[in-house]
């Protein structure tokens, strides 16, 4: 989409006529390329042949979703339902609309299903057995995919089609093989995606295919059972390898997963408070070794371990059988050690933002309005935060004027 | 409309204090941009023409040229990328997406072209019925809705995106017609994608970045369900997002931006948030990053410009009341002249 990070040359060189010339070949290439795909798929040639000129021009133009379409087209109505590489298509029911969107989507959930067995059933020449309609050409075809897609993939990182076309095709994979073979196309993603994360640790499109390829590992259509203990396993790599304190992405699914976690663990109400005494430590003592108090990354997750205690409903993830009064007394324990940090940290709004949040907070908590020293503290902290950050004034104006209630 | 970059630089730090808006410049670099197909990138960008056609008009309208481009040109052009199934694709030729289907509804909505929609749209037949006109583009929206969730899918190949929720309400309630789709579980869907910090995600469960918050801000503004937001821990995520160059970035630790800008900062107009940053430095950041001769914004100072920039740097500048533009709409990003007209005068009293 539109441009990042481009910087412009200070002045700007016109084109000499030679390059004018060479653009409008490219141009008309490119042009002609997009034409010839589209007439061949308006005389429904489903074939190698034209797969390759969508690789073509998608190798020049990975945005050009329509020929991503194109692609699809031609694996569903041509080169899947196929038991051999011949590469003309034999039948196919008339009555298919090729763009068919339907109307609902119930109609939509079972359309393509519907489709591809249509296609099956009224592919006369499919005498194959299953085992080898199934996982034979169509494992061909979808592992060569996935490999025409990577090298693309690691050139356009950002590139919202090839993620989406990824998705589609290993999730054709799953209607078309058996459980065990799609499953491993699967696994071999994970791998994949670990890689890209090494890359590019906050590339939100990774963390958030790997999201996807580990919710179908764990789907029962591919056999798979839990990954939480080795997805939370992967998180804690991440915040320990290189900037790992800063990474939001990484600390957001750490959040995510730690209920199932324990819930999965059949955790008592002993371990859970272990467990929340070490995220604490964790997020704490990273804070003081890494890069000291400054990463906001690390506030947002230490804010989601208080919301287990503050703000607790719908959040009492960790530690759903603490009562008032244990939760006043993790309040006090954070409180006395955000006023430690504070020591050599005194420009770090962070802190001072968290000790006047938690000790409301803990007002709330006790049911009683602040005391005397809680507001006079208060007051300073907030005249701290108005001199580190000015930029948010018209907040602790709105701030101010809460803790005056 | 092209989304070729450049061929302007945005100022950088020579610019003078007294910060103008190059009007007159920017209104000359959209109209030039459907002149430039003889360069390969023109067509490198076709997928997104639609949309950059409602980036450039939008823009227009805000800076008061609203007749800038050709209205009849505009109408012809927006119903030739009508595809058969009721929605538009980027381009003629291209297939129907919901992206590109909100900006065309957008664009006919701008320039008061609903009419010509009604006359000259696409005859759709589904399911026994034969629709048309607006109608039509309603059934092929309902269509992507998912009846189980509540979310929608972006066109006929599956893949959900809040994003695509909020066009579909978007486009939907323009077109007057959301009793097509079941809006109450659209909010439920929304609501299930809130995270800890009070932001959202693409879906249930992914991390909260500010475009998505944009746009699940955006959906629930217009199904009138605001009240479902945690208005505090939300408007101190997007506040922290202001960097001390004024810019606004899209997630923490990440570099300041002029789109991201525009989501954040509309995000907090529509929790009433606002003022929780500092409007005369992200204005001053924002007026940094266009090009004074050339016309047109980038992401940042120093960067190529494009119209998608341009788009949201003229309307993040209409939001901070900057003088001399029209008011923008946050829920929309349209004029807000424009949504009273169609969607009455009462709309957004309850804002
Ligand atoms: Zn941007």
């Amino acid at each position: 989409m539109a441009s990042h990070n481009v910087a412009r040359p200070a002045t700007i060189v016109p084109r000499t006529e030679q390059e004018r010339i060479e653009e409008e070949r490219e141009i008309r290439q490119y042009r002609e390329l997009e034409d010839l795909i589209k007439a061949k798929i308006a005389e429904r040639q489903y074939t190698v042949e034209v797969l390759e000129l969508t690789s073509k021009l998608l190798k020049k133009n990975p945005e050009c979703y329509t020929i991503w379409n194109v692609r699809r087209r031609l694996l569903i109505y041509g080169l899947f339902s196929k038991p051999s590489d011949s590469s003309l298509l034999s039948t196919e029911s008339q009555n298919t609309s090729l763009t068919g969107i339907p109307t609902t989507s119930s109609e939509k959930l079972s359309s393509s299903s519907s489709i591809s067995s249509e296609v099956s059933r009224t592919t006369p020449q499919n005498p194959a057995p299953q085992s080898h309609g199934k996982n034979g050409t169509t494992l061909d075809i979808i592992k060569a995919d996935l490999d025409f897609l990577f090298p693309l993939m690691l050139k356009y990182p950002k590139c919202y089609w090839l993620w989406n076309y990824r998705v589609w095709l290993l999730q054709e994979g799953n209607k078309r093989l058996e459980a065990d073979v799609a499953r491993e196309l699967w696994m071999r993603e994970l791998g994949l995606v670990g890689k890209m994360l090494v890359k590019d640790s906050r590339n939100f499109h990774g963390w958030g295919y790997r999201r996807t390829v580990v919710s179908e590992l764990e789907s029962s259509k591919l056999n798979g059972r839990s990954m939480v203990e080795s997805e939370f396993e992967y998180t804690t790599k991440m915040i320990h390898g290189d900037k790992g304190l800063s990474n939001f992405s990484a600390w957001h699914r750490r959040s995510k997963l730690i209920p199932r976690l324990l819930d999965e663990r059949n955790a008592d109400a002993a371990t859970r408070r272990k467990f929340l005494d070490d995220e604490f430590d964790l997020i704490i003592s990273a804070m003081y070794t890494d890069s000291y108090p400054y990463a906001q990354s690390a506030w947002f997750y230490y804010q989601f371990l208080m919301t287990t205690l503050t703000d607790y409903v719908g959040h009492a993830t960790i530690t759903p059988n603490f009562k008032p009064v244990d939760r006043s007394e993790y309040v006090i324990r954070q409180l006395a050690i955000l006023k430690d940090m504070l020591d050599g940290a005194e420009d770090c709004k962070w802190i001072y933002n968290a000790l006047i949040e938690y000790t409301m907070a803990l007002c709330q908590i006790e049911g009683r309005g602040p005391d005397s020293d809680e507001k006079q503290d208060c007051e300073a902290w907030l005249a701290e935060l108005r001199k580190l950050d000015p930029l948010r004034s018209g907040r602790w104006d709105d701030l101010e004027e809460s803790l005056r209630k | 409309m092209a989304l070729v970059s450049g061929p302007g630089r945005a100022g950088s730090s020579v610019l003078p204090d007294e910060l103008q808006l190059a009007i007159q410049a920017h209104v000359k670099y959209i109209q030039s941009l459907d002149t430039r197909r003889d360069e390969l990138e023109y067509w490198l960008t076709e997928h997104l023409r639609l949309n950059g056609l409602y980036w450039g008009l939008t823009a227009l309208h805000l800076l008061n040229r609203p007749s800038a481009l050709p209205r009849q040109e505009t109408i012809d052009f927006v119903l030739s990328c009508q595809a058969e199934n009721g929605g538009f694709g980027a381009a003629p030729g291209h297939d129907a997406h919901l992206l590109s289907t909100v900006s065309g509804v957008q664009i006919l909505g701008m320039v008061d072209g609903f009419e010509e929609l009604e006359k000259r749209g696409k005859v759709v037949k589904v399911g026994g019925g034969e629709y048309r006109g607006k109608e039509a583009v309603g059934r092929y929206l309902a269509g992507l809705q998912n009846r189980e969730t509540g979310t929608f899918t972006g066109d006929e190949w599956g893949e959900e995106d809040t994003r695509f929720l909020y066009a579909g309400l978007n486009a939907l309630s323009l077109l007057g017609l959301l009793e097509l789709v079941d809006v109450d579980l659209a909010v439920d869907y929304i609501v299930s994608c809130a995270n800890f910090d009070g932001g959202y995600g693409v879906s249930p469960g992914a991390e909260s970045h500010s475009g998505q918050i944009f746009a699940c801000l955006a959906a629930l503004s217009i199904a009138g369900r605001i009240d479902t937001v945690d208005k505090d821990k939300l408007g101190q995520w997007l506040s922290e997002r202001q960097v001390d160059a004024g810019g606004l970035n899209g997630r923490p630790e990440k570099m300041e931006d002029v789109c991201y800008s525009w989501w954040v900062a509309s995000s907090l107009t529509m929790i009433g948030r606002l003022h929780w940053i500092d409007g005369a430095k992200l204005s001053a950041f924002i007026l940094k990053c266009q090009d004074p001769e050339g016309g047109g914004f980038a992401d940042r100072p120093g960067d190529m410009v494009d119209v998608f920039h341009t788009c949201f740097g003229i309307a993040g500048l209409s939001l901070l009341d900057f003088e001399g533009l029209e008011e923008v709409d946050a829920v929309y990003c349209m004029p807000k002249k424009v949504l009273e007209r169609i969607l009455g005068p009462r709309y957004g009293e309850n804002d």
